[in-house]
């Protein structure tokens, strides 16, 4: 089982759209997939109709010994899970720092699913926090979306920064543009600059489309809904590029 | 709870069938689904798509023997595989285009389907045994979200003159209270729960039956029975022959040939006259007919083994030698199928039928009154001395033609022993054949390398002339030198497994055999 998670310190960078895409790609390839939404925000649970309630919240998950697999929810397409998210998540960093192993809690708990899945989605909350460092611990690479801006060199050096201070088990990093528009010159710029200088820059860029956008309304990911547009298209090659080989 | 005809691959993992109601047996509609189903919850169905199903198996069941059950499944999604195991409860499914029936588990695609099939089926071709075609509505149950939270499958048996139909409600993972309420509501309204039909699809017909018989019951009735039932599968297993399925038609079709024509041996003296002086020659004729192509056969199934024996040479240096095997094989079944097509076939079986039809009637009249139990004592008493006198005649000037006369004389007593094993000793008659079936092996090998040996110089010959790659030709020398060995090996087995056959403790037990019961 391949561990997934969609990173950023920031938030508003196209995270949850590219989990819940990437998740359904693998899903239709046949992969028996699980996204977990530990973003209390809960835009995956809310984009697949589910409901974000978790039932004890995030404190049964993590110390009182309830599975996740009771937790889990089908969504309305094959072979692709959902763990909801809770509002209670808001509270994890408290709850992991009760536990043993803290760093390592959210890698335990997913291991339990390694005979059900063969691939797990993390879509991570934007924050630096023990959250945070257990996604590192859990996971076996760390897709980053990147806003073409100014601090977005600033914004992955940190990462980088913090996945090798992190110890241990080291995910590998991958990240891309998001949002990007090829009518501003600052855009172009940036992806220029750091496509050139940054060897974990994947090739892919995904633009700001309203079809993304239009996920919010249709509450499906792109390729189900819209599988021959330019975003969909986007999403594929973004998959090719750092599906788990 | 009754049965449905549900085929399993139409039923979900997990899914409760519901059939019609007992009352008035109407088809389920989407609109009586709808219906029963509260308002608060929505409920939608597809229109209909087709999904036709082909069981799939062997001629002789391999795959129910081991408890796995196969189905080619198309519908507008695609074509796919679905392997259900008795055993695991998730069935596996593959994709695949244009599959085309009869096949080898080696034209199937790469994949965990064919991993599990390949050891059951091994060099028996899958064909198909049943077809049916159903009507498929899917449907959802859905929430105020439009989230869907039990999946329908509404479906109907359109080769079913009685239009059966059945419900199938799935639970999702996480919307198990969902989906309990809803059968709860369906069953409120007059759907019976069902279970999925078994899964095993009718049993092979074609076998040997067993007989139950008394030793003094007349020893025409045991041979009419055993001939009937090797014509039945010569029968059933021509059509395999025809139409070139697999290796394995022509050589269970020769099996029976071969037995009926030892058995037609053995039983001269139960006979009435005529009978054996017309039709031993009549099966050595067909017998003769299917030779060269089931010579062939094992040689190119043999091919694979024979390429690992190589040592300096390597596999692809046997490929003119495989394609000079295929010539001559395409050749030799045209003749096979000429011989098969031909008037003298067609009216030797069907007189054959006749003759065992009045064997059973009319002429019997005429037949010796000799019991099965005198038969049976006298033919297993008299090939048992054969073997053994040939067998102590063998030392080690003997010439190779020595042995394969003794073979052949094995086979009699083989055939024998299983001929009268209704009327013999259990216990002493299933040793009497381990031993046999020892000094068989080694004979056998030794025959076969003998065999294959002049028939590779023969291959060679030609192939020189045709100026064949100098590397096949060594190639096909390694061949020669392997089963050099192995017949030496074979010869120096011999002393041991004809001297553990002939002890006096196998003496007391063909003693065992004849008196019988």
């Amino acid at each position: 089982m391949k561990v997934l998670a969609m990173y950023n310190i920031k938030g508003g960078v196209g995270k949850t759209t590219t989990a819940v895409n990437l998740a359904y790609l693998a899903a239709r390839e046949g992969q028996r997939t699980l996204l977990w939404d530990l973003d209390p925000q809960a835009a995956a649970t809310f984009l697949f109709r589910v409901q974000p309630r978790v039932k004890g919240g995030s404190r049964a998950l993590l110390t009182r010994g309830r599975s996740l697999a009771a937790a889990l929810k089908a969504t309305d397409f094959e072979r692709l899970d959902l763990l909801p998210a809770d509002f209670s998540y808001r509270n994890m960093d408290l709850e992991l720092d009760d536990t043993k192993k803290r760093a390592r809690r959210l890698g335990q708990l997913i291991s339990t699913l390694s005979d059900d899945y063969d691939i797990v989605f993390l879509d991570c909350p934007p924050s630096i926090s023990l959250v945070s460092e257990n996604v590192m611990h859990a996971s076996d690479l760390l897709v980053v979306p990147l806003v073409p801006a100014t601090l977005s060199l600033r914004t992955l050096d940190q990462l980088t920064s913090f996945v090798a201070e992190a110890g241990g088990h080291q995910p590998q990093v991958k990240a891309f543009f998001s949002m990007a528009d090829r009518r501003k010159k600052l855009h172009r710029d940036v992806i220029a600059t750091l496509s050139r200088d940054h060897p974990h820059v994947a090739r892919t860029i995904v633009p700001a489309l309203s079809m993304i956008e239009q996920m919010g309304e249709r509450r499906a990911p792109v390729p189900a809904f819209a599988p021959r547009s330019r975003a969909a298209i986007c999403y594929e090659q973004l998959w090719a590029e750092v599906r788990p080989s | 709870m009754p049965r449905s005809s549900a085929p399993p691959y139409l039923v979900a993992d997990r899914a409760q069938l519901l059939g019609p109601p007992e009352t008035h047996g109407d088809p389920i509609t989407a609109e009586a689904v709808t219906a029963a189903l509260t308002d608060e919850l929505s409920v939608g169905f597809d229109p209909a798509s087709v999904v036709q199903g082909a069981a799939l198996d062997t001629f002789d069941r391999r795959l129910a023997a081991a408890g796995l059950f196969l189905y080619h499944v198309s519908d507008p999604a695609g074509q796919r595989l679905v392997l259900i195991s008795e055993k695991d409860g998730a069935p596996l499914t593959v994709p695949t285009v244009d599959a085309r029936w009869p096949a080898l588990v080696t034209a199937l695609p790469a994949g965990p389907v064919r991993d599990a099939l390949a050891p059951v089926a091994t060099i028996r071709a899958l064909m198909v045994l049943d077809e049916q075609t159903h009507r498929v509505r899917r449907g959802a149950l859905r929430d105020e979200d439009q989230k869907i939270l039990v999946r329908f499958e509404l479906v109907e048996q359109v080769t079913d003159a009685a239009a059966s139909t059945w419900l199938s409600v799935k639970p999702l993972r996480g919307y198990g209270n969902e989906a309990r309420n809803a059968v709860r509501l369906l069953t409120a309204a007059g759907l019976r729960p069902v279970q999925p039909a078994p899964v095993a699809p009718a049993p092979d017909e074609t076998g040997v039956r067993p007989l139950r018989i008394g030793r003094s019951a007349p020893a025409i009735t045991l041979l009419v029975a055993e001939w009937s039932a090797y014509l039945a599968a010569m029968r059933a297993n021509l059509p395999g022959v025809l139409d070139d399925v697999d290796t394995e038609f022509l050589h269970d079709v020769r099996v029976a040939v071969r037995r009926t024509r030892s058995t037609l041996k053995l039983g001269r003296p139960a006979l009435p006259e005529g009978v054996s002086e017309r039709w031993e020659p009549a099966f050595k004729w067909l017998g003769d007919l299917t030779t060269p192509v089931r010579d062939l056969d094992v040689y190119e199934l043999g091919l694979p083994e024979m390429a690992g024996w190589l040592v300096a040479a390597e596999a692809a240096d046997l490929r003119p030698f495989a394609d000079q095997l295929r010539r001559h094989r395409s050749a030799a079944r045209r003749s096979l199928v000429r011989g098969l097509r031909s008037a003298r076939f067609r009216t030797t079986l069907e007189d054959w039928a006749d003759t065992l039809a009045g064997l059973s009637g009319p002429a019997l009249a005429h037949a010796p009154k000799l019991a099965v139990g005198t038969l049976a004592n006298r033919s297993i008493g008299r090939a048992y001395r054969r073997v053994v006198r040939d067998g102590a005649a063998i030392g080690p000037g003997s010439p190779a033609e020595a042995l394969h006369s003794l073979r052949k004389r094995c086979k009699e007593l083989r055939y024998a022993l299983e001929l009268f094993a209704p009327v013999s000793d259990d216990t002493a008659g299933k040793r009497v054949v381990a031993d046999l079936k020892e000094l068989q092996n080694v004979l056998g090998r030794f025959q076969d390398s003998d065999v294959q040996q002049q028939t590779l110089y023969g291959f060679a010959e030609q192939m020189r002339a045709a100026h064949a790659p100098t590397r096949a030709l060594l190639a096909m020398g390694e061949l020669v030198a392997h089963l050099g060995v192995d017949q030496r090996r074979a010869r120096a087995d011999f002393d041991r497994a004809f001297a553990r056959f002939s002890r006096p403790a196998g003496r007391d037990r063909i003693r065992l055999v004849r008196v019988g019961r």
